[in-house]
């Protein structure tokens, strides 16, 4: 029983944290559009020349 | 004719013998027009081709796109056009674009790729629930105009796009709704875990300092879910009592509000039940019903949301030597003279100075043919020019133009718009009623008994009795609803819509565009002796191909090719095919080449056209405005509810009788301007019927606005569509006959869910009222009855196919 008395608080720190993380993801806009991403996976595949180009969009802006 | 073969690229016909072919996925595809041929050319040279293997919908014709201006995208390069819509961080730029001509997610794939491998793009985000483009890149590399350009190479047209405060506000409020969603539901869990343990029910052997502690974390963790996520449900319970009015939101705010009160009294001494987990529960469904229904809502709302095309965003302004130079509208100023070539939307109300040609003015006033203007004659803002080109001095701009007059009725329709009573109020107010008034002779009989218990069975009598399920009943029903109608092609803009349909006696049609198709068909060919139609057909096609009218676009492509073709405003067209000189159009016109008699029309009906070369006549074409194949199946389903039909038309020809004749329409008007056409309305509203409006154009949009339901076509203009309940995305006319269907259903369910609710809240009073309801049996019980009305709408996403 007692170590409910640390495990307690842990479980409210991690609830915390996941609150956080969830504020963060969608104030970057992760939810706005629920259809594209869904689509995009299936499109990759048969890229024909994935890595021809100038691409450095690594970071996603922020949407909003 | 022979059975054409569809178009590669856009599904259209291609006419037989075509010139247009490339080779796509190793073999060789035949288009329909040179456009769908460089687009796929543009395509395959780009190493996408795999696109034509990802798409599930055949793509755009590049020719339903609005005309490209390479002037027009040009003044998109000048700093201060790019100013409201280009953010510039350093060496990139930062913009969004609204695009055209999205069929499917394969678009989106083409559409970031293409531009992901163009020159100084750094990244491009097409997000495929609104059409906007997100675009970084290194403007001093690559103008804005050539982006635009490269993205038109490959099929799609883009318009700078801006955030309005509508848009911004509602993005805003969407992401609130779903924080709130997201912390109701996460501290639930929590708080749940926490205060179950203390539920005698689970018989754990709990020592009296981990029995506090419990409390007290239960206690904290419920605290943002009142404050925070349930402030919503407070906000409208004072509201409602301000207005006198009990509704839901009263209903939800005592439960939450009293169990949270408890919870926190029983924090403190120690004793009694704890409920702090009903206030999450209750926080958390009633949330993500709220967020459904706001969700399905806002798809549609984003998508419609795009007010662009109604005018055009440059024009051609004269100076006073008559160079023409290209200017943006908003830097058009009164009295200006304007070019406006054929082909091109008026950019203000003006006079004719100069010019002869026909004005289509389909859109404005439901007249379905241009309509002759010359020197002297007054035209309208939005409205197109067909076949010459005009030289206006503009009269009237911006807010003073008959078009803004027309969005300025809307506004005065809009407060018209009788709001119509929502099942689920009308339930709340008597259940919270009998609720209230139990509740407080429950709360008195006990007290004379135990008065120790009194305030435990009347806070479990609350909590039992929360609407919760209740309040699930219609956003459920509402959101399984619109996900099953979105498929059959009908989009709802506001759910209620489904509720109300029960309520319509009177359906108000439009002609041009709603019960028609809204653009002139080819009917019929009768060549001349001795003459052989497909022939006919392909030269009047050769040479119609030339032209901007709308009666060009019946004809179809041509195998053949016509030079020095030249138009005469309002007679016709004369040209060359073959080594012959030929004209088409108007009777005298054409026989005037051959210096015969003029022929006679073989029928009244309908608008008939005349070929003939040099030596005579060679054929009648007759053209027509022809009706949806599915109308008459709409009209049936309509006179099988028994709702009386009306056609208001703004299309003064006799075709407004011919088609209420045809489809059996119990009354027709013809010739109605937007005003008359609200006036028609109010008078039947004032007669007490309920009115289902279905239209298209922008004269439609003040009876849209006003209507109990309206329902745009998809083909219409924009602001039809952001007035209308809904919007025939399909443009198939059965798709509304099997909607009527969904809607009947709808009702059906969320009758059903409130009288499911209903009852398990009436049954589960007793047990309440003798106190053997405890926080556990509270939860179960919520949970299963939510749990069951979630369920029953979930029957409404399983649709019989529609008939084919």
């Amino acid at each position: 029983m007692a170590a409910l008395y640390i495990m307690i608080p842990v479980a409210m720190v991690i609830v915390g944290l996941a609150i956080w993380l969830f504020f963060w993801a969608v104030n970057s806009g992760q939810f706005d559009d629920l259809d594209s991403p869904a689509h995009s996976i299936l499109f990759d595949d048969t890229e024909p020349f994935a890595d021809k180009g100038n691409r450095d969009n690594e970071s996603r802006p922020a949407d909003d | 004719m022979s059975s054409p073969q569809p178009c590669y690229h856009c599904s259209l016909p291609v006419p037989p013998g075509s010139r247009f072919h490339t080779a796509v996925l190793g073999s060789q595809r035949n288009f329909c027009c040179p456009g769908c041929q460089a687009v796929a050319e543009a395509i395959v040279d780009n190493g996408l081709e795999s696109y034509y293997q990802h798409r599930s919908e055949s793509s755009t014709n590049p020719d339903a796109l609005p005309g490209l201006i390479p002037d027009e995208l040009k003044l998109y390069d000048r700093p201060d056009v790019q100013d409201p819509f280009v953010q510039s961080d350093g060496e990139l730029s930062d913009t969004r674009l609204l695009i055209e001509g999205i069929t499917c997610a394969a678009c989106g794939w083409l559409i970031e790729r293409h531009l992901a491998r163009l020159p100084g793009v750094s990244s491009a985000d097409l997000n495929l629930s609104n059409h906007r483009l997100h675009v970084r890149w290194d403007a001093s590399r690559l103008p804005l105009s050539e982006l635009m350009q490269s993205l038109r190479k490959i099929g799609y047209a883009a318009h700078p796009w801006q955030a309005d405060k509508v848009t911004e506000q509602l993005a805003h409020a969407n992401r609130r709704a779903l924080r709130k969603l997201g912390v109701a539901g996460l501290l639930w869990m929590q708080v749940m875990m926490a205060s179950m343990a203390t539920w005698p029910e689970f018989n754990i052997d709990l020592s009296p300092g981990m029995d506090g502690l419990l409390r007290w974390v239960s206690l904290i963790l419920t605290t943002p879910i009142i404050f925070y996520c349930s402030t919503e449900f407070f906000q409208g319970a004072i509201r409602d009592i301000r207005t006198r009015h009990l509704t839901m939101d009263v209903s939800v705010s005592l439960a939450i509000a009293g169990a949270y009160v408890a919870g926190i009294w029983s924090t403190f001494t120690g004793q009694g039940e704890l409920y702090f987990d009903a206030s999450g529960m209750f926080a958390f469904f009633l949330l993500s019903g709220r967020y459904l229904e706001r969700r399905a809502r806002e798809r549609t709302a984003a998508a419609t949301a795009q007010l662009v095309n109604l005018l055009p965003a440059s024009c051609l302004r004269l100076d006073a030597k008559g160079n023409s130079e290209r200017i943006l509208l908003r830097e058009l100023q009164l009295a200006d003279h304007v070019l406006v070539p054929p082909g091109h939307l008026i950019p203000a109300d003006g006079r004719i100075l100069e010019g002869r040609s026909s004005v289509d003015e389909s859109l404005l006033t439901g007249e379905y043919l241009p309509l002759p203007r010359s020197p002297g004659d007054h035209v309208t803002a939005g409205t197109l020019n067909v076949e010459g080109p005009l030289t206006l001095q503009v009269d009237a701009l911006g807010d003073d133009t008959r078009l803004s007059a027309i969005v300025r009725l809307l506004d005065r329709a809009q407060s018209l718009k009788p709001r119509l009573a929502v099942i689920a109020d009308r339930v709340a107010q008597w259940f919270l009623i009998s609720v209230l008034l139990i509740a407080t002779a429950v709360g008195l009989a006990w007290l004379s008994i135990d008065s120790s218990r009194a305030f435990w069975v009347v806070l479990s009598l609350l909590v039992a009795t929360c609407p919760c399920a209740l309040s699930l009943a219609t956003p459920t029903a509402l959101t399984a609803a619109t996900g099953s109608l979105h498929k059959l092609g009908l989009l709802l803009t506001s759910g209620h819509v489904l509720e109300s349909f029960k309520h319509i006696d009177t359906v108000i049609f439009d002609k041009t565009g709603t019960l028609t198709e809204g653009r002139l068909t080819l009917k019929d060919i009768r060549p001349f002796p001795g003459q052989d139609a497909d022939r006919a057909l392909a030269i009047a096609s050769a040479l119609e191909n030339r032209s901007e009218h709308p009666i060009a676009r019946a004809f179809g492509h041509s195998p053949l090719v016509a030079s020095q073709v030249t138009n005469t405003a309002g007679m016709g067209l004369e040209g060359m095919v073959d080594g012959q000189q030929l004209r088409i159009g108007r009777p005298d016109f054409v026989a005037a080449l051959s210096h015969g008699s003029v022929p006679q029309p073989p029928t009244a009906q309908g608008q008939w056209l005349l070929l003939g070369n040099e030596q005579g006549p060679l054929a009648w074409f007759a053209l027509d405005d022809q009706l949806r194949s599915d109308a008459p199946d709409l009209l049936a389903a309509c006179r099988k509810r028994g709702w009386s039909t009306l056609l208001l038309s703004g299309d003064s020809s006799p075709m407004v009788q011919e088609v209420a004749a045809t489809l059996g329409i119990n009354d027709a008007r013809g010739g109605l301007t937007p005003a008359d056409k609200l006036a028609v309305l109010q008078e039947l509203h004032d007669k007490g019927h309920r009115v289902l409006m279905l239209g298209d154009g922008v004269n439609d949009v003040p009876v849209l606005a006003a209507a109990d339901i309206s329902i745009a076509m998809g083909s219409a203009t924009d602001l039809a569509k952001t007035s209308a309940d809904a919007i025939l995305l399909s443009n198939r006319l059965g798709s509304l006959v099997d909607a009527l269907d969904v809607a009947r259903k709808t009702r059906r369910i969320i009758i059903e869910n409130l009288a499911w609710a209903t009852l398990y809240n009436g049954l589960v009073i007793p047990f309440a009222a003798i106190g053997w309801v405890t926080p556990g049996w509270a939860a179960i019980g919520m949970s299963i009855s939510s749990l069951l009305v979630v369920l029953n709408a979930m029957r409404l996403t399983r649709l019989p196919r529609p008939q084919a």
